[in-house]
């Protein structure tokens, strides 16, 4: 340590106080560190379950750490292997799927609950039924959303869950699905503790099911603290290996250069939606991690406002963004320009369809057109407050849009606020257009228009432009019926077509998902679909 | 000092209605619906809004709304955060103390550094110290505090890496709220790693409490500077000097204490302005303090939050104000004859 | 002060020229005196005078570097931000924003505030001790604090913070008008033009106003560097000057997500407004010498 360097009496004075204090067990502390990593994140979770949201912080927060699924994706090939779940069958009519459940799944065991039993049959149906039927206990509980499951119409294709046995169940469909099992391996299928339920039932506090949660996963909830921090102590019985690490902690830090300056003060280990690649790049004590991400960003209208509900409006709007200056501005070339919803590295689907490309032009004939004089339409453009994979800054974003709009004589004014108000506004349709994206949860092109596009997610909100078009509906639905996958290219394709002419939504860019690291940490996995696993970490 | 302990008290109750007052208007001024932003109570159903409403009497006039609004604020319930849905009272109860803790720091820093230079600038006045330490004090008080702040963190952070940038002790420690007071609670623990944590601690509270008490200390600087002046050219030093005390006596035992009943004074008043520039340095350092989450509330329309935080530290930094001038009555006589009116 | 006059008769010079007389002996204070000068005029012509318009993006120049780094370009001579908008261009058009605007925030709330403290002087009883515990309640609130109070209020944006600026200088004019027309109400001067049965308002207008205008000047330029740094603060914060605007806090706001691959963006809006705060503090120590020489000629 060094002494000589301030004038101030005080700062040498309590250092020296630091630096004796420190020096009594110095191994002791190294432990400490080496036991913890601080993850630092992009902003709060809005709930501990992630059965009742979309956004990737929650998911991020919460699914791979608190709980298990029954399924998961191979990493590898996005194949679906066993989770929970050790095995399952399905009949050959498509109609019943059982499920062979493991049987030495510890629950958390915490200050305010601790499990009697493994994990069993009516776990898993508590789970599901939760969200499945109206008048379940717990179904109106933290809201009574399921974004997830709404968006995918669950409860219309499954009939019933039925018990078999102890660690047996079988799901009864109402028809054949091809995404039914995909759904169950996503980060929202999470399975919940039914015995902490009836616990939390005859104390009559339902609601700490979602803040105090109870779950299977590598680690347990300890503390938190809203806006501040989340800790996670380790599972000491979970199922698979227990994580190596002792503590696991969320540094709330939605400010960009807040996140990145603890990770070059050592106060993070792991940061994420890092800014400045190249600086963290050529650190010597730092890394940079990316994958390759099946996202999203895009600008939508809220079609059920004016003046977005008038067709004519969007297209303008849609030919005066300047994409390649965004492009250049926002992603620094690190992004593929989006031409459709789906990204183009996972599937080929845009070659033919309409482009709207960038022509002032063309917006202010359209603009005309719709009768609207230039300088007399003012917009609000939602710009959302924290980096996402898919969008590192909406709110520049967001400037460069509104210098666009302003050469075709729309004045618009930004709008942003904190991320869970942000989300729970929009949810309401308060907004007139939003920059926002989509990260998909499994491999899937229905995975981009169901949950973005359909009419079952305008009434559940994830679907921002509030689009609901019967045609659009249709497509989507002969494509998850059919099972050529000709057949099923050609719906989709027809479904692009359909989004470039009424233009509910301009998608923007496809962007890889980022996350710096200090080369002490070891073994960390980034999921293309969301969510990080902190179970195989270690730290030197 | 009876009286003037009474007067002070006079003009506290009269202060404490002003703001109650004010607090309680705010509820009307904001947009929305006064009921429901007097308390955060954004879910409620109507029978529970109309229950509410009886207790908080809207159907009455407004005196008797007033008073029902200050029959909870004294029995401690300050509403739910708008955003949060977490009572107010008990979110300051965890955020207060680190501000307090963050200014008293920075207080003593600004005191300890601010007074002596002063001192030093006075006995070489018209001297070159003199006129360095004005440039100085000039140059720091000028400097805008969140721009020190990211220089702050810039160079003792990153490029040096001697003291962390943000938060008031690492996460890794896990501390137990006792008091809200971080070193307390820490000292008040049984952790093994309690001297770590306090040691993280202390290195976390010096980047900002320094930032902090650059303004402060400049004020005090030129404070005590003139204050030594003033005392220097008073008839008792004279008479000191005449009976022969040496400098370096005269200075210590007359001249010094003199000078910090002086400086006592304006304690009160500065310590409004440290929370105010505490408040702006917790957005830099991501402190968890109370000008963090104000400003937070601020950007989320929280107006149950903004009115009663800001009513709470109102009254915070209302009750210093008065200590400090209790505590220069006490120690100066000459300061209880004044008063107003006439 | 020992004075060597042959003539009975001597002028005295108007406070003003007294001021201007002080302001020439002391170089530093001069050079501030200048200082304040150029960005009174940089803040009037702004318009006229930036290369560039300052919310202009120049897509092909995104964060180029000042003109003295290697890879700066001279039609850029500060360099761009994120936007390829001119930083020159958008300091300059930030001076008249950050300190035109605190200009004319403060001559607002002098103008106010001296004449509630005219009147306040003239009033005695309870409404003055009413008064003085209002104003000792008001001015033991920090003005940064109190602006953000008024901002809650009203909602953020530049229009309401200087609004809530006025607001909250108006007190410490009040404050020091009322204590200045007291103290010189006590004078022979006032006593004689009262036994000549000048009225109150009379006296106050012709009498005492020209001999305390240099203590409501200095007050101003106090309440000057005050204000520019609580409106520089406000928009640092987010509650002042929306997105666009280049006002310097908000720009500094801006660039603090490019502070580590574009630093400039941070260090010239905040060297700005310490180069202005600077130059009036200088202006207000030159006011404060002159009081003071005042004081002890007389």
């Amino acid at each position: 340590m060094k002494f000589s360097f301030s004038s101030r009496h005080i700062i040498n004075y309590s250092l020296l106080a630091v630096i004796f204090l420190s020096g009594c067990d110095t191994s002791e502390t190294a432990l400490l560190t080496e036991k913890s990593i601080i993850y630092c994140s992009e902003g709060s979770p809005e709930s501990f379950n992630p059965q009742t949201v979309t956004s990737g912080t929650t998911i991020d927060a919460t699914a791979y750490q608190l709980y298990n699924r029954l399924l998961s994706f191979d990493s590898q090939d996005n194949s679906l292997i066993p989770e929970l779940a050790k095995s399952w069958h399905i009949t050959r009519d498509g109609t019943k799927v059982t499920f062979y459940l493991r049987k030495d799944v510890q629950f958390h065991d915490t200050d305010y609950f601790t499990p009697t039993r493994v994990l069993n049959a009516d776990d898993v149906i508590f789970s599901f039924e939760r969200i499945l039927e109206q008048d379940h206990p717990y179904h109106e509980v933290s809201g009574g959303r399921y974004p997830f499951f709404n968006n995918n119409n669950f409860a219309s294709i499954v009939e019933r869950i039925e018990k078999i046995n102890d660690f047996t169940i079988r799901f009864h469909l109402t028809g054949p699905n091809k995404g039914f099992l995909s759904s169950l391996a996503t980060d929202y299928a999470v399975i919940l503790s039914a015995e902490y339920a009836d616990q939390l039932a005859l104390q009559s506090s339902e609601q700490n099911i979602d803040i105090y949660p109870i779950g299977t996963g590598p680690f347990k909830f300890q503390e938190y603290r809203a806006g501040s921090f989340i800790r996670y102590y380790r599972h000491q019985d979970y199922w698979q290996s227990p994580a190596l690490i002792q503590q696991l902690l969320f540094d709330i830090t939605p400010n960009n250069t807040g996140r990145l300056t603890k990770l070059l003060a050592s106060e993070c280990d792991i940061v994420a939606y890092p800014i400045a690649h190249q600086t963290i790049d050529q650190h010597p004590a730092l890394s940079l991690d990316q994958v390759t991400a099946y996202n999203v960003a895009y600008f939508g209208f809220n079609t059920q406002k004016p003046p977005f509900d008038n067709k004519l409006v969007r297209q303008a709007v849609a030919y005066a963004i300047n994409k390649d200056a965004i492009m250049d501005a926002v992603y620094y070339g690190q992004a593929e320009r989006a031409k459709s919803l789906l990204p183009p590295s996972a599937w080929d689907y845009e070659q033919s369809v309409n482009q709207i490309d960038y022509s002032i032009a063309k917006a202010q004939e359209l603009l005309a057109e719709a009768g609207i004089e230039p300088g007399s339409l003012t917009i609000d453009i939602w710009a959302m407050p924290v980096q996402r994979a898919y969008n590192p800054d909406a709110v520049t974003m967001a400037k460069l849009i509104q210098a666009d709009l302003q050469n075709i004589g729309i004045n618009s004014n930004i709008v942003s606020y904190e991320w869970a108000t942000f989300l729970k506004r929009l949810s309401n349709g308060e907004h007139q257009s939003v920059l926002i994206g989509w990260t998909a949860d499994y491999a899937d092109p229905d995975n981009f228009f169901t949950p973005l596009l359909s009419c079952s997610s305008a009434r559940t909100g994830t679907n921002r432009a509030l689009w609901c078009n019967d045609e659009f509906d249709q497509l989507l639905a002969d494509a998850l019926a059919t099972s050529s996958s000709e057949q099923r290219r050609a719906y989709y394709q027809q479904a692009i077509e359909l989004i470039a002419q009424e233009v509910p939504l301009v998608p923007i860019a496809h962007s890889k998902r980022f996350q710096a690291r200090s080369s002490s940490v070891q073994g960390l996995v980034l999921d293309p679909f969301g969510g990080i696993d902190f179970t195989k970490v270690t730290k030197n | 000092m009876l009286l003037f302990f009474v007067r002070r008290l006079s003009l506290f109750l009269f202060t404490m209605l002003l703001l109650t007052w004010f607090a309680f208007s705010l509820a009307h001024l904001f947009p929305g619906d006064p009921l429901i932003n007097l308390t955060g109570q954004v879910n409620a159903n109507p029978e529970q809004l109309i229950a509410l409403g009886q207790q908080y009497h809207t159907e009455d006039h407004m005196i008797f709304q007033y008073f029902s609004y200050l029959e909870h604020i004294i029995s401690g319930d300050l509403g739910l955060s708008m955003a949060s849905q977490l009572p107010i009272a008990s979110e300051l109860a965890n955020l207060l103390p680190a501000t307090i803790e963050l200014s008293i720091v920075a207080l003593a820093i600004a005191m300890i550094t601010g007074v002596p230079i002063g001192f030093v600038a006075a006995i070489y006045h018209k001297r070159k110290v003199d006129d360095v330490i004005l440039t100085f004090s000039m140059i720091g008080y000028s400097i805008p505090i969140f721009w020190l702040g990211l220089l702050a963190v810039l160079i003792f952070s990153i490029e040096l890496g001697w003291l962390p940038s943000a938060g008031q002790l690492s996460l890794i420690y896990e501390i137990d709220h006792v008091t809200g007071f971080l070193i307390i609670d820490i000292l008040l623990s049984d952790n093994t790693y309690k001297w770590q944590a306090f040691a993280d601690a202390t290195a976390h509270i010096i980047l900002p409490a320094c930032v902090v008490a650059l303004a402060p200390a400049t004020i005090f600087i030129r404070l005590a500077r003139t204050t030594m002046l003033e005392i220097l050219e008073t008839s008792y030093i004279k008479a000191a000097k005449a009976k022969g005390l040496s400098f370096r006596q005269i200075i210590y035992r007359h001249a010094v204490r003199n000078a910090m009943i002086q400086v006592v004074r304006h304690v009160g008043l500065q310590f409004a302005s440290l929370m105010t520039l505490a408040m702006v340095t917790e957005v830099i350092f991501s402190w968890p303090g109370i000008g963090r989450w104000l400003i937070d509330s601020i950007y989320q329309r929280d107006y149950t939050a903004i009115q009663n935080g800001l009513l709470v530290l109102s009254i915070f930094i209302f009750i210093v104000h008065i200590i400090t001038d209790l505590t220069y009555a006490g120690l100066n006589p000459l300061a209880r004859e004044r008063s107003y009116g006439s | 002060m020992a004075r060597d006059k042959i003539y009975q008769e001597e002028e005295f010079p108007s406070p003003i020229q007294q001021l201007w007389q002080s302001f020439r002996e002391t170089p530093v204070v001069m050079v501030g005196f200048c200082c304040f000068v150029f960005l009174v005029a940089l803040a009037l012509f702004s318009p006229i005078i930036t290369p560039y318009s300052s919310i202009e993006n120049h897509l092909d120049s995104l964060l180029v570097p000042p003109a003295w780094d290697d890879k700066g370009n001279v039609s850029f001579l500060l360099g761009t931000d994120n936007l390829g908008r001119d930083m020159l261009s958008r300091l300059i058009h930030g001076a008249s924003l950050t300190f035109g605007s605190s200009f004319i925030v403060v001559i607002i709330s002098l103008f106010l505030g001296v004449i509630i403290g005219s009147l306040a002087a003239l009033t005695k009883g309870l409404k003055s001790s009413f008064l003085n515990h209002f104003l000792d309640v008001v001015l033991s609130i920090p003005s940064l604090l109190f602006a953000i109070v008024i901002v809650a209020i009203l909602g953020p944006g530049l229009e309401n913070t200087l609004f809530a600026i006025t607001v909250v200088l108006i007190p410490q004019f009040v404050h020091v008008t009322r204590n200045a027309i007291s103290e010189e109400f006590d004078k022979d001067y006032v006593l004689a033009s009262r036994l000549d049965g000048a009225s109150k308002y009379r006296i106050l207008i012709y009498s005492i106003f020209p001999n305390i205008i240099d203590k409501i000047i200095r007050q101003a330029t106090l309440a000057q560097s005050a204000a520019i740094l609580d409106i520089a603060a406000l928009g640092f914060l987010g509650l002042g000057a929306p997105i666009p605007l280049p006002e310097w806090g908000a720009m500094l706001a801006n660039g603090i997500d490019l502070f580590y691959i574009a630093p400039w963006t941070v260090y010239l809006p905040g060297l700005a407004i310490l180069f202005s705060v600077i130059a009036t503090n200088l202006v207000g120590e030159g006011m404060r010498h002159a009081v003071r020489a005042r004081k002890e000629y007389q």
